[in-house]
């Protein structure tokens, strides 16, 4: 969700086989750098290669260009790696969120399997619940919201979203990205 | 569809003077739709997953595809749950949880999944929720006119036979039901396991739902003939939780009830979630 000079993802970290659960704290939710955060969904296999994938990618581009990259960039690169594979795709759903810019200007991307974007401007949701996130979100969206209140907003659309969803939920992770830097923070979800 | 007001006709045309079996405990009560290959109908109006993953042994009609049978299907069952009974010294335990799902939407958190037959027994609620609420109702009317006939209780054996009977000839209508009828008569604490394909099982401890095998880890570990009360009703609650936890179809809150010889009684009605937390905590200070 974005805010005003600020961004938030928030996720749940449940992993389980169809129906049971069987980790509580699967984290997908990385750190690209101090600019971009990037979200996945979806098959967990796909999400651990990925997360490999992307960094070994970032790593080259620091050395090569010298510099951080842009959520911008980055986005369009997750586009790339993933239409690469359009003919036997990893099984994601991407969400990249970040800071543009001199003056921070969030900037928020989803793409779907084989890298399609989508640019919104107020929220994105991905997942098993995504459809119960999207009416949340929905509701309580408003623009310019500051840090804090986007903190609330958003962790209250997550909880809200995962008590629909019979798999989502046993634990939830919200890192909330300002010029400042990333606060994360963990709410207690419920475990059933 | 199915016509209920049949069979409440049926109960009241059926006076004393004319009782006889037949008319009494009817089973045809339910009326077919008037169609050509109307078993096949029954049977694809409500998709449950569990019904559409097994393509073996299935009689020549349910050689459908599967995704044919689940697009005709025009009730997306909910189901997904976990139920419990089991039977010790001093009674019967009876735990549920309450949570529907169809699909992975996560239809109620709030679902009765026991229902009371009488005073002394209770039936479970697991499958079709329309179907297992129906046929628990029936059999408290059956049991009732039992009674006031024979102005003697009927015994659990009686009315778990009464309903096996009943879903017997509804076998291959597409029901769903596997309900376990738990009480306290005069030969003590009583289960039986009733299903809507025919089986009628006794044992001492019965699980039921997508939890089960969950709560079974938790069950089998505790379980003692000579619990005390108070053991026997933790040990029921603590495997529902531990169902709600691990299965993402159950969940919701807690319930447990106990049945000895003065009838059943509720205990306890906990959120699953905060249950789970109480746990955890306790644990923490154990160690």
């Amino acid at each position: 969700m974005a805010g005003k000079n600020c961004v938030a993802i928030a996720g749940d970290t449940r992993f389980g086989v169809r129906n049971q659960t069987v980790a509580l704290d699967s984290n997908r939710i990385f750190k690209i750098n101090n600019r971009t955060l990037f979200g996945m969904t979806g098959l967990n296999t796909d999400i651990l290669t990925l997360r490999e994938s992307f960094k070994f990618q970032m790593n080259l581009y620091n050395l090569e260009e010298e510099r951080e990259i842009s959520p911008k960039t980055f986005a369009h690169n997750v586009a790339q790696t993933l239409y690469s594979k359009r003919f036997g795709p990893y099984f994601i759903t991407p969400i990249i969120a970040g800071l543009e810019g001199e003056d921070y200007t969030p900037f928020l991307c989803a793409t779907d399997l084989i890298g399609a974007m989508e640019f919104p401007k107020s929220f994105v949701v991905a997942g098993t619940g995504e459809e119960s996130l999207m009416g949340v979100c929905e509701t309580f969206y408003k623009e310019n919201m500051e840090p804090d209140e986007l903190f609330e907003v958003i962790s209250q659309c997550l909880l809200a979203a995962v008590d629909r969803d019979a798999l989502s939920g046993w634990g939830s992770v919200v890192h909330v990205l300002t010029k400042d830097g990333i606060t994360t923070k963990r709410l207690r979800t419920r475990k059933d | 569809m199915f016509t209920l007001g049949s069979v409440l006709d049926n109960e009241l045309k059926s006076s004393v003077e004319d009782f006889s079996f037949e008319t009494e405990f009817s089973t045809n009560q339910l009326m077919l739709p008037n169609i050509e290959k109307p078993f096949e109908f029954a049977q694809s109006i409500i998709s449950l997953e569990k019904d559409l993953d097994e393509n073996d042994n299935q009689p020549m009609f349910h050689q459908q595809k599967k995704e044919e049978r689940k697009e005709r299907a025009l009730i997306k069952g909910s189901k997904g749950t976990t139920t419990l009974a089991f039977i010790y010294e001093k009674g019967t335990v009876v735990a549920v949880d309450s949570r529907a799902t169809s699909g992975q939407y996560i239809a109620s958190q709030s679902v009765q999944k026991v229902v009371p037959v009488n005073q002394y027994m209770l039936g479970t609620l697991a499958g079709g929720a329309a179907d297992c609420q129906f046929f628990l109702g029936h059999l408290g009317r059956i049991c009732n006119l039992y009674e006031l006939r024979n102005n003697e209780k009927i015994s659990v054996a009686a009315a778990s036979k009464l309903l096996n009977n009943i879903l017997y000839s509804y076998r291959n209508y597409g029901l769903s039901v596997g309900s376990m009828i738990c009480g306290y008569d005069t030969r003590g604490p009583q289960l039986y396991y009733i299903d809507s394909d025919g089986s009628r099982l006794k044992n001492s401890l019965f699980s039921v739902g997508s939890g089960s095998p969950f709560a079974y880890g938790v069950l089998d570990a505790g379980y003692r003939w000579d619990l005390s009360k108070e053991d026997a009703i933790d040990l029921g609650r603590r495997a529902i939780c531990a169902a709600t936890f691990k299965d993402s179809y159950s969940g919701g809150t807690v319930k447990v009830y106990h049945i000895d010889e003065n009838g059943w009684v509720k205990i306890s009605d906990d959120d699953a979630s905060e249950l789970w937390y109480r746990y955890e905590e306790k644990e923490k200070k154990n160690k």
